[in-house]
């Protein structure tokens, strides 16, 4: 109990530093609602003078649509790999090396306290949004799919910030990982499914990507809140490919640390 | 003079760019794939639609990759010209490293706008315009001199309003207590310039056609390639680019009088 209490505490400084920060996330989710308004703009047009694209109708796509914006705040990673990164580089991961503590342990904490808070930030224009919103909203009716959504929710979250983890890791190795970043981001937007539902891919480019983990990143969790996963064994696939993601990410996080380790030097005093 | 002076300071930090960049060759190989990438995403978008799809908001797929290829090009100019600098001031502001400008000999939003420049937007310049004429081959277009010195105006002044836009948002730092996310707000507002103007109806098109300037940036220079030129258009983006210059020089000046330096 002793040792879980100290990423408790980290837990708090979390959400203290995060609140001084409160006004951006809020500002970030505002902004978001006009990411979704154009969604909105965007796949209304598409959807003109027919019923459904690849057998989904117009309310189906845009609740998916509302979904992943709606987790991207919860389960997201936003800064964690700068911040890591920034650690490394300005030598502060030095006092880690020193004490009893898991740095993965610790960091992962300080990710949940942070996602708490812009989730929570985040729900506040989307419930001011919610008379609109709730207009297009249309979520699947069987019970399995909330049940597999809540293990897949968390997975993500594990996924999201291990990747990010490992991408703070690269710092010791490269001056500067921001490109590395983007890139991942630029391929996680497209194969985590946010730019569109990834089922409107051509049925070999969707399989492969059910491989990836950026499937498991966000689309996975969003396609079974909204009814995009059919059945339920499909549902199972999903959460043991996703539960070998995790494994696997905290493997190679791991990893890197170790080896990431070897070629740090800690200076001054 | 003074012109001359600013170009010759100008000119010594695309000097300064081209050295640094020449010394990080990877990250800029790497850069310049990002950038190529995210642009594949925007276009890989509307591949995707128009699988299931004939028509966006009367628009056909080339078209629509024609007023997307607008958009990239703009952008990868405002990335090559002024993202970085943009982007930096907000973390400078927070960390105090804005003193550095305060203490320059110089017009400051100029030494802030101005100080580095990225080479990797500017080579996707090329593959924008490179979307940009296959479309209009793909659309059978043949547009006179006349309508591509006009729409080569208005990307100047689409490059002045996202200049003008992302000032703004960046300002938002001088009030708020750092500009995290807040540069969100700006690509969120992007995204409309990838929208062809009838697909928005009611109280979106007051607000992103009328109010803000965001789809008239594209879809005004991509109709002059389309349908010819309209001088009413000519005059909108123009009095639009001049009305948000002064609107996001105001602002940032405003802002700048509440900069307390932040360093010790």
């Amino acid at each position: 109990m002793a040792s879980l209490a100290k990423y408790r505490h980290a837990f708090l400084i979390g959400l203290q530093s995060n609140l001084v920060y409160r006004w951006n996330f809020a500002v970030r989710a505002s902004f978001s609602l006009v990411h979704l308004a154009y969604v909105f703009i965007l796949w209304g047009a598409a959807f003109a003078g027919q019923t459904s694209v690849a057998g989904f109708d117009l309310r189906q796509t845009l609740t998916y649509f509302i979904v992943m914006l709606i987790l991207q705040f919860f389960i997201s990673a936003m800064n964690e790999d700068y911040e890591v990164s920034e650690e490394i580089r300005n030598g502060l991961i030095n006092q880690f090396l020193l004490k009893p503590i898991n740095y993965f342990a610790y960091r992962f904490s300080i990710f949940a306290a942070a996602r708490l808070v812009s989730g929570s930030l985040a729900l506040l224009p989307i419930l001011i949004a919610s008379p609109f919103l709730l207009a297009y909203v249309s979520l699947p009716a069987p019970g399995w799919t909330y049940a597999a959504a809540v293990p897949a929710l968390l997975m993500s979250a594990c996924i999201q910030f291990t990747l990010a983890y490992c991408f703070g890791m690269l710092t010791f190795w490269f001056l500067e990982i921001q490109s590395f970043v983007i890139l991942s981001l630029a391929i996680e937007t497209v194969f985590g499914g946010q730019v569109f539902p990834l089922d409107l891919l051509p049925r070999w480019l969707y399989e492969l990507s059910s491989y990836l983990p950026y499937y498991y990143q966000m689309y996975f969790p969003a396609a079974l809140l909204t009814g995009r996963i059919g059945t339920p064994m499909e549902a199972l696939r999903g959460l043991g490919i996703q539960l070998f993601w995790v494994f696997a990410l905290y493997g190679v996080a791991q990893l890197l640390w170790v080896r990431g380790l070897r070629r740090h030097t800690a200076v001054g005093g | 003079m003074r012109l001359i002076h600013y170009l010759r300071l100008w000119l010594a930090c695309v000097r300064y760019s081209v050295v640094r960049t020449l010394m990080f060759r990877g990250d800029f190989i790497m850069w310049s794939l990002v950038e190529l990438f995210w642009m594949a995403v925007n276009l890989g978008l509307i591949g995707v639609i128009y699988q299931h799809t004939d028509s966006i908001a009367g628009w056909n797929q080339w078209e629509m990759t024609l007023l997307v290829g607008t958009s990239l090009l703009i952008q990868r100019l405002l990335m090559g010209f002024f993202w970085t600098n943009l982007f930096e001031m907000g973390r400078n502001v927070r960390s105090g490293a804005f003193d550095f400008f305060v203490a320059q000999p110089g017009q400051l939003l100029f030494m802030v706008s101005t100080r580095k420049i990225d080479l990797d937007g500017f080579l996707n310049v090329p593959i924008a315009l490179g979307v940009i004429i296959y479309a209009a081959r793909q659309l059978g277009l043949d547009p006179s001199a006349a309508q591509i010195t006009v729409y080569a105006l208005f990307i100047f002044c689409g490059l002045a309003i996202h200049y003008a836009t992302l000032l703004v948002f960046i300002s938002l730092v001088f009030w708020l207590q750092s500009a995290k996310g807040v540069e969100g707000g700006y690509f969120g507002l992007n995204e409309f310039s990838r929208l062809p103007r009838e697909a928005l109806r009611g109280v979106s098109a007051v607000v992103f056609v009328y109010a803000l300037p965001v789809t008239i940036v594209t879809n005004v220079p991509s109709s002059t390639l389309l349908h010819g030129i309209e001088w009413s258009s000519t005059l909108w983006l123009v009095a639009a680019a001049v009305f948000w210059l002064v609107l996001a020089v105001t602002m940032f000046h405003v802002g700048v009088r509440r900069y307390t330096s932040a360093s010790s």
